[in-house]
């Protein structure tokens, strides 16, 4: 159905037009800038913080965690901007129809543009590897953490820029998908924090405890467990709990509470885990038994994305039957 | 010039067709398109024959982007049938796709690339081998004049040069048939000299060349063929000739004596007016015109001048889309 070559054409056109239309070389410089200004200031502050660090020697477990949380945040406002307007725009441009009437087929130049805005993504994330090496060099890290971390980020990346092309192909005029890009965007960054606070009141529930002299008295429980899962496709979320965690050995130290990836991650398990506090009070702490989020969070991303893809590749089949609001095919 | 019995092409710029087509190039029957209620083509029906070319002319907002976006393979009909190439588009896509050549009254181009590339990139869209592209690039820049752009940015290019680029593009994998929307406006004299020239040896080498346009006079060299539309229908199908030849319109007339002139043409009862100095005559055919200059002649008016006003091809246009109301 779909030949390599031509998905491969796609992406070179649309590479070519990118290239010579940004002012590319002055965005990517400013944004290394940002980074190296970021770990710079990060490594200081961490190493005045010395005496609260238990450990010196693992000082880069927390500092991948901070920065890593700074790339994903970035990428996230940088994301949406790669393709929320290479469906429409071309089409307000004149320049997609003409591109339809080739024999290139729908899926081609979806999958195409899409690789295109992706790749300029990861370009953007790969610039911050750097800075990720050096937070290896300041120990405590291992390869597979990183890698992990930066394979998710990079996965991340590419759902927002599908999901912000499909709005591109659903909506006629560029400025309303860039917009609303930006608002899916915000949704899965914010309002899933938000709609997990609004609902967590909703899974309350009066419940009798005991106190451990025999007194019994009713308080209001709630039922994270019910409602965690409004976290799940939460990109920092996704990322922190994807994290490997930490070795014994070093989470012994008390390193994690320092690493805000390590902090997430746990917090999100426990969320899974009936809440035990009148179970605590009556004496025995349940097993926290460790139940990841992250697959839930990472497969809807998936999920997400490919079907963006798949709206796309049906926005571009031709000859259309209907026509959005105000969209001249030609 | 390429080797002949090159892929899908159906040799439009070789001599050699590979395969005799067979039918109309373009074949449009009751076609009907809404958008919302409205009916943009309430049962146009045409032809355009291989080897002709065939204007679409009819007045603004007649339907003649409409279907040739169903004929582009990109707008469905509603009711009816197209067939482009033998193929229906709604069916078979690609298969029209690999066959038809389109170019839409507005476009945009890829203002970076530089003209090698834009071609380059459309022949590759177009599945073209790299070996014959190249020549295929060089060959086509030739015929619009474009050879010495070939390695400028798009952008420096004026209208008139785009437009003629979007030209090789539609032209680009050899189209058996050739879609051209509004392809005259905008272009100076020269230019559209130009481009009755390739529209006219495009034809000669058996491609259907369907031209729309507001303005029937500008098409008046370049087409074989016309088809009269409005409101989304086929007002009548002429061949050039026969239009010219039943076109009435009226003609000035200027002589050594006008008042002579003027006691004559009353005398024979024929209708005039005198506008600026001048006497101008009805609406008349070609026939009629002669016929009343060798009655002028004969009456020994001194006929210095004896003109018609006009195209002719105008005065049927607004006859029809008179007819109409």
């Amino acid at each position: 159905m779909m030949n390599p070559a031509h998905v491969w054409l796609v992406v070179a056109q649309e590479f070519r037009i990118r290239l010579r239309t940004g002012r590319w070389r002055w965005l990517l410089g400013a944004w290394l800038v940002l980074l190296a200004l970021f770990t710079l200031l990060l490594d200081f502050g961490l190493k005045t913080g010395d005496s609260y660090l238990p450990d010196h020697s693992l000082r880069g477990i927390p500092l991948f965690g901070f920065l890593m949380l700074f790339v994903l945040g970035s990428m996230l406002i940088i994301s949406p901007a790669l393709t929320a307007q290479t469906i429409n725009g071309d089409r307000e441009r004149g320049t997609l129809a003409t591109l339809q009437v080739t024999r290139l087929r729908p899926a081609e130049i979806a999958l195409g543009k899409l690789l295109a805005g992706w790749s300029v993504g990861l370009v953007a994330l790969a610039l911050s590897i750097p800075f990720a090496g050096y937070a290896m060099t300041q120990g405590g890290l291992t390869i597979g953490r990183v890698a992990a971390v930066y394979g998710v980020v990079a996965l991340l990346i590419g759902t927002v820029c599908a999901v912000s092309q499909a709005l591109s192909a659903l909506l006629a005029r560029s400025i309303t998908s860039a917009l609303l890009s930006y608002v899916v965007t915000m949704t899965l960054a914010v309002g899933t924090l938000v709609a997990f606070a609004l609902a967590l009141p909703l899974t309350e529930e009066r419940v009798v405890a005991v106190n451990p002299d025999g007194h019994r008295y009713t308080v209001n429980l709630s039922h994270p467990e019910r409602v965690w899962w409004l976290l799940a496709p939460n990109p920092f979320v996704i990322v922190a709990d994807a994290a490997p965690r930490v070795p014994p050995r070093v989470s012994g130290t008390g390193i994690e509470s320092y690493d805000p990836l390590s902090l997430i991650g746990n917090d999100v398990r426990q969320l899974r885990s009936p809440q035990g506090w009148f179970v605590y009070t009556s004496g025995s702490l349940p097993d926290s038994e460790d139940k990841p989020v992250w697959p839930y969070g990472l497969g809807f991303s998936v999920l997400l994305g490919a079907g963006s893809v798949l709206v796309t590749i049906r926005r571009l089949r031709t000859p259309t039957d209907r026509l959005p609001r105000g969209v001249r095919v030609a | 010039m390429e080797p002949a019995g090159q892929a899908p092409s159906g040799g439009a710029a070789t001599m050699e067709v590979t395969s005799t087509p067979t039918g109309p190039g373009v074949d449009v029957s009751d076609v009907w398109r809404f958008f919302g209620s409205f009916p943009a083509l309430g049962g146009m029906s045409f032809t355009a024959p291989y080897g002709q070319v065939t204007a679409l002319v009819g007045p603004n907002g007649a339907g003649k982007t409409t279907l040739l976006l169903i004929l582009a393979s990109l707008l469905k009909p509603h009711r009816g049938r197209v067939l482009v190439a033998g193929c229906d588009p709604t069916v078979d896509p690609a298969g029209v796709r690999a066959v038809t050549g389109w170019m839409p009254d507005t476009f945009g181009v890829y203002d970076q690339l530089t003209v090698r590339e834009y071609l380059r990139f459309f022949g590759q869209a177009y599945k073209l081998g790299r070996a014959m592209l190249a020549a295929r690039v060089t060959e086509l820049l030739d015929l619009v004049h474009l050879t010495e752009y070939v390695d400028q940015p798009v952008h420096v290019l004026s209208r008139g040069q785009k437009q003629r680029l979007a030209l090789t593009r539609a032209l680009v994998h050899r189209p058996r048939v050739l879609l051209l929307d509004e392809p005259a406006s905008g272009l100076d004299p020269r230019s559209r000299v130009e481009l009755r020239d390739i529209l006219r040896d495009l034809a000669a080498q058996g491609t259907a060349v369907l031209v729309s346009s507001h303005i029937l006079a500008e098409l008046e060299e370049i087409a074989d063929r016309v088809v009269l539309v409005a409101g989304g229908r086929t007002v009548g199908e002429y061949a050039m000739a026969d239009l010219r030849a039943q076109a009435r319109r009226a003609y000035r007339v200027r002589a050594l004596d006008p008042d002579a002139l003027n006691r004559t043409l009353r005398d024979q009862g024929i209708a005039h007016s005198t506008v600026d100095g001048a006497v101008e005559l009805a609406e008349l055919t070609e026939e009629q015109a002669a016929q009343t200059l060798a009655g002028l002649v004969a009456a020994g008016v001194g006929v210095v001048a004896f003109e018609p006003l006009g195209s002719d091809l105008e005065s049927v246009y607004l006859a029809m889309t008179e007819e109409r109301r």
